[in-house]
């Protein structure tokens, strides 16, 4: 069991109602000068099934989930089946609905465990109160809200901030409620969380929670992005989401187009007209993608994908998450041409690595994908502040001829402009004035000066970061979400450091292998069933590696599956 | 007073079988261009993968040789990232019909101000002669000696259906008309489709000069609803009309429709900088 946080689960019927009081709650236990992690579990389907909301609360930075859960609040008789064995042995069961009936299983499990259940009629507590039937969501939270020993005061300053644009009658019978749960004669003192609940920070506290995607779409913004083209797949499309809520006020253009082919031609076509354009999709997306990827690669036009993962080939599990599309990522794309491949962990590595995307893909003139994962694009994260923007970096210069052979690969790439030089981006194989070409050596050399860039690219990017002791034993090694809860597994007093990967493709394996010949124990933790991060960097190494740690159901890495590994 | 027509050449020829209906479709774009005094570096032409799109290298314009079924929503792209230039999607009966149907539905509903050149020889002649939905029914083709099963489609009757801003239909073996409707496309706010009814010496050798000359019929250039577009459209055994068939005045832009762009002068291209981001940061709490 992690020592350093308090987690609290609600689970409930899928839909939005679960989701508005995730962040409810959230806002409110950050407000009063925590670090969250929240995180949702859903099903692919708009009404019907269960779903639930996790919060993760800690004094300092946290950024993943935990297994189980310290209290859970049931808002749905179904849910309680569900997610009643994530909760920790001594730990509260909170409910609401009389038709909540524990299995002979169940009611074993709770002695077993020492759980207190804990009824509460929250809708006669609503309706006596004043409200109206839902509102006995406010009741039940703010008898949470006094289980964890918090002041009713921060609680009701929230509520008027979510419901202000309500009205005051909805916001003051959602006061009442609250008061009314607060005050609910079910409360006993023994049941108080505060002791297991950590300090909380004493400061002023500015910080702010947002998602993933959310990081990806205003670091796009600020790097100058000024059109999107998507099409929607879940977990991409809360980026689609905030450029298109946002859009009076950065201007950007935003199409929803007909399918993900034309989403990313749309995309090719602004960029090598010289704006800079997004597209973000998932798997099934990216795939339809690919053909544009290697006319992206050959034509030398800049372009940028974010490929936001969920688990699974096909349809897959459309809502559950997992890392199973970095080798697709990596291999995307019919021919061989440059291509870069970037990974995103959280926030700030979301913030940064869309903008350092489009600097690589205009100073290259090459295809870059953004991975992201549905554990970071659609979680919430506490943060202070935004790192400090990237200079904006487009590599063009005017030259003769568009393909011309150059040391560095890289050829004289120009806006086009009504006082510059036309010029013929192909696809065929061409020579450098862009003619097409079937001569064996302009072929080759051709090629040769594509994958120049690569080698250039390479010799510029950064090894990976090592997080923790380096003179410890245990190197785990990773890239996306592993970070997350590797480095709070770290923070625990794991005795373990970690090797993190940002930039995938082309791909550095100087630190790593370091690692391996001072002897240091390796041992890879990916999201996926394969090992997809371990076989690209075989593949660049030349090294087998013997450990791995792999998680592919469609739940994120959580704290405990780290905790667990035997070190 | 023309541009010199010689500017829009590159230094390379074009290299059609004789007699292919693409020289003159290509000397049209260039006549039209030249025409309405728009330089090649105020062009930018998409081109398909055919052996219209073997053109590419042949026309000194910006230009993007992409994929096979791609130039339209390539051709968007571009347009909407810079509304100044001039911009073409060129492309043969099986890219449009085939592998970007969708692209063209969608590209004539969204509105966007690009003109549209379909070349159509009525099969995809670049990989051999293979059936197209417009090869004719009873016809063998590459790989079917009995003709392909399934029905012939009319165009007009899938550009129609959308609604076009305009939709000209012109014929390979006529350079003033095809220059005349290609400027027609050019000059008109929106999404113009030009239909061009190609000559194939090599794979649809049935219809020669004159099996065209024997059926096409120019038509007017007046107001018609859909309905009698249809009409005027539809291509029988004895008659093929030639001309703008529909034009639609009516109908806004895409980017004229864009609420969060109305009061701005500059295009996406000029607009490439650092944003503060901080006002949106601070909106999150
Ligand atoms: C994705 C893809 N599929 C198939 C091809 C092969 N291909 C090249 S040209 C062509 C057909 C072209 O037909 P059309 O568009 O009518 O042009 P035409 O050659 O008749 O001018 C095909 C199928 C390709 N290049 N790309
Ligand atoms: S095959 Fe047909 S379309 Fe192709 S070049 Fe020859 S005549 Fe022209
Ligand atoms: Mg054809």
């Amino acid at each position: 069991m992690p020592a350093n946080r308090y987690c609290i689960k609600l689970g409930g019927e899928s839909g939005q109602g679960i989701n508005t009081l995730g962040i409810l709650l959230s806002k409110a236990i950050k407000s009063i000068g925590y670090n969250i992690f929240s995180y949702r579990e859903y099903p692919s389907l708009i009404k019907g099934g269960v779903a639930s909301y996790q919060i993760d609360l800690a004094s300092k930075y946290i950024a993943s989930s935990s297994k189980s859960c310290h209290i859970l609040v049931i808002l749905d008789p179904e849910a309680v089946h569900e997610y009643l064995h994530s909760l920790n042995a001594n730990g509260i069961l909170l409910y609401d609905d009389k038709q909540v009936v524990f299995t002979q299983e169940e009611q074993d499990w709770i002695k077993q465990n020492n759980v207190h259940t804990i009824y509460l009629d929250s809708q006669t507590i609503a309706i006596n109160a004043g409200g109206s039937p839902i509102m006995s969501n406010i009741v039940m939270t703010s008898f949470l809200w006094k289980l964890l020993g918090f002041n009713p005061e921060d609680l009701t300053n929230i509520v008027k901030e979510i419901f202000a644009s309500k009205g005051d009658d909805v916001i003051n019978k959602n006061i009442l409620c609250l008061n009314a749960g607060y005050n609910a004669s079910e409360f006993k003192n023994e049941y108080l969380q505060n002791t297991l609940i950590p300090e909380q920070l004493k400061q002023e506290n500015s910080s702010k929670i947002l998602t993933g995607n959310d990081a990806i779409a205003l670091g796009a913004i600020s790097a100058g992005v000024r059109a999107y083209y998507g099409y929607p797949m879940t977990p991409a499309t809360t980026i689609f989401k905030y450029l298109g809520n946002t859009y009076k006020e950065t201007g950007i253009l935003i199409k929803q187009a007909e399918s993900e082919i034309t989403a990313v031609q749309m995309a090719l076509g602004s960029m090598a007209m010289g704006t800079r354009a997004l597209t973000a999709t998932s798997g099934g997306g990216f795939d339809l993608m690919q053909e544009t990827i290697s006319c992206a690669g050959i034509t030398e036009t800049p372009l940028v994908i974010v490929l936001a993962q969920r688990i699974g080939a096909g349809t897959g599990v459309p809502t559950w998450t997992g890392s199973s599309d970095i080798h697709t990522a990596v291999k995307s794309g019919h021919g061989e041409f440059p291509k870069t491949v970037l990974c995103v962990s959280d926030v700030q590595s979301g913030y940064i690595l869309i903008q350092q995307a489009f600097n690589i893909a205009e100073i290259y003139q090459i295809p870059v994908i953004v991975l992201t994962e549905k554990q970071i694009a659609e979680s919430l994260f506490t943060v202070e502040t935004l790192p400090q923007p990237l200079q904006i970096q487009r590599g063009t210069y005017d030259g003769e001829s568009r393909y011309t052979i150059t040391n560095t690969g890289i050829s004289p790439r120009w806006i086009p402009s009504f006082d510059k030089k036309p010029y013929l981006n192909t696809s065929d194989e061409h020579n450098q004035n862009s003619q097409s070409t079937e001569n064996a050596e302009e072929i080759k050399a051709m090629s040769d000066k594509r994958m120049q860039k690569h080698a250039t690219l390479l010799s510029n990017l950064p090894e990976p970061t090592l997080y923790g002791d380096p003179n410890v034993p245990t190197v785990l090694v990773g890239c996306g979400s592993t970070k997350n809860p590797v480095i709070d597994a770290i923070n625990e007093g794991m005795n373990i450091a970690y090797l993190h990967y940002e930039y995938i493709f082309p791909t550095k394996t100087q630190a790593l292998m370091n690692l391996v010949s001072s002897g240091k124990r390796i041992i890879f933790v990916e999201n996926n069933q394969t090992g997809e991060l371990g076989k690209i960097l075989t593949e660049a190494s030349g090294y087998q590696f013997k450990e791995k740690v792999l998680k592919y159901d469609g739940r994120p890495l959580f704290l405990e599956d780290i905790l667990n590994i035997q070190i | 007073m023309a541009i010199d027509i010689n500017e829009y050449n590159s230094k390379l020829k074009p290299t059609w079988c004789p007699g292919c209906g693409n020289f003159l479709i290509h000397m049209s774009l260039k006549k039209a261009l030249s025409e309405l005094n728009i330089t090649p570096s105020q062009t930018y032409i998409a081109f398909d993968i055919g052996c219209n799109g073997n053109g590419a290298d042949k026309i000194n314009t910006y230009a993007f040789k992409g994929l096979h079924g791609r130039a339209i929503p390539l051709s968007a792209g571009l347009h909407l990232a810079n509304r100044k230039f001039t911009v073409i999607a060129d492309l043969g009966d099986g890219a449009c019909f085939h592998e970007g149907l969708d692209h063209l539905i969608h590209a004539i509903r969204s509105n966007y101000d690009i003109t549209i050149i379909i070349h159509n020889n009525q099969n995809f002649a670049l990989t051999t002669g293979q059936a197209t939905l417009t090869t004719d029914e009873e016809k063998p083709m590459y790989g079917l000696p009995d003709s392909k099963p399934e029905r012939t489609l009319e165009p007009s009757e899938i550009i129609l259906s959308a609604n076009p801003s305009l939709y000209a239909r012109g014929y390979s073996g006529d350079m003033q008309q095809m220059t005349e409707l290609i400027k027609a496309g050019i000059q008109n706010k929106g999404c113009s489709v030009i239909e061009i009814m190609q000559l194939c010496p090599t794979y649809n050798e049935e219809c020669t000069p004159q099996w065209f000359m024997q059926r096409i019929h120019k038509i007017e250039d007046t107001n018609r609803t859909l309905e009698e577009a249809r009409k005027v459209g539809t291509i029988t055994d004895e008659s093929i009309n030639t001309g703008i068939i529909y034009r639609n005045t009516q109908l806004k832009t895409f980017y004229e429709l864009l609420e969060n762009r109305k009061d701005t002068q500059t295009e996406l291209v000029d607009e490439v900088k650092q944003y503060d981001v901080q006002k949106l940061f601070d909106q999150f709490k």
